[in-house]
């Protein structure tokens, strides 16, 4: 079976994250050899959630971690786990 | 990896059964590994930092609260981002006054899905990858998702979640996990093309503008 472009938009997420059988992996790079508006969607998304996933460097509030730590302690002073 | 994920999942419980035993103090511990990610996590939701913050902390003192509740089938930090999730959601429930699930119906059941923002095939210029005004672009895209996305976003995308994970806090199945993060993927990548080429455009009209 050969992938029409419809099918690799459904795949394209599990490409993505390894998600999907070695057949259908096949499939997907055989036709992004070749369909360069599917490897274009392909790579821009790649490059977006390699962006998203540099979020995770955002900085913290400054002083977050001191009034959580306030704020917990207030709390662990006076109460206990139910 | 697997022996390290045992070793971290026994040094939790080893912290869990102290505050449990009466070691409050042990708690800090516990959770210095997560206080970024929830923080993270509230924040792409509530996008609003006080109130991320806020969040974050009520999530920690439920934890704290409910500690004893937490059962030890699943992983400390899966249970802690699912509070985590739904701190976050009672906020936004209190927040909102239009409900925006009216515009985003949930179909996740079922019905073809063709994606509707394929319309600009560009491929993103990877120097465009490294600048600051990228990274806005990045943020302004997550903010601009709908909630149940912007969710499945900063759990799978932001915070490196698995699928499993993911499924578990948001308390769906597998399947409509993959659907929803499909979704929510193509979504993004379209709300950031969107903001690329509207710079881009911007700029090639300043250009023959003598």
């Amino acid at each position: 079976m050969k992938l029409d472009c419809k099918h690799i938009w459904r795949e394209l997420s599990n490409y993505l994250d390894g998600e999907i059988s070695e057949e259908v992996r096949r499939e997907v790079e055989a036709h992004v050899a070749q369909c360069k508006h599917c490897a274009a969607l392909l790579d821009s998304t790649h490059n977006v959630l390699v962006l998203v996933a540099d979020e995770r460097r955002m900085e913290l509030p400054a002083g977050f971690n001191a009034r959580l730590r306030e704020r917990l302690e207030r709390e662990l002073a006076t109460s206990k786990p139910d | 990896m697997v022996e390290e994920l045992t070793a971290k999942k026994e040094r939790e419980y080893r912290l869990i059964d102290r505050v449990l035993g009466g070691h409050h103090e042990d708690f800090h511990e516990l959770i210095a590994p997560y206080r970024r990610g929830v923080y993270l996590a509230a924040y792409d939701i509530l996008q609003v930092p006080a109130d991320a913050e806020e969040v974050a902390q009520e999530a920690f003192l439920k934890a704290f609260r409910g500690l004893r509740e937490f059962r030890r089938e699943s992983q400390f930090a899966t249970w802690l981002f699912r509070i985590a999730v739904n701190e976050a959601r009672m906020r936004l429930r209190r927040r909102r006054e239009v409900s925006l699930e009216s515009v985003f119906p949930d179909d996740e059941e079922g019905g073809d899905y063709t994606p509707t923002m394929l319309a600009d095939w560009r491929e993103i210029p990877s120097d465009a990858l490294l600048r600051e005004e990228t990274r806005r672009f990045v943020r302004e895209a997550i903010a601009a998702l709908p909630e149940r996305y912007r969710e499945i976003i900063t759990l799978r995308d932001v915070n490196g979640l698995n699928i499993a994970e993911t499924a578990e806090i948001l308390g769906i199945s597998i399947g409509n996990t993959k659907v929803r993060l499909l979704r929510a993927r193509l979504l993004l990548r379209d709300l950031f093309v969107e903001r690329t080429n509207r710079k881009g455009k911007a700029q090639s009209q300043r250009g023959v503008t003598p």
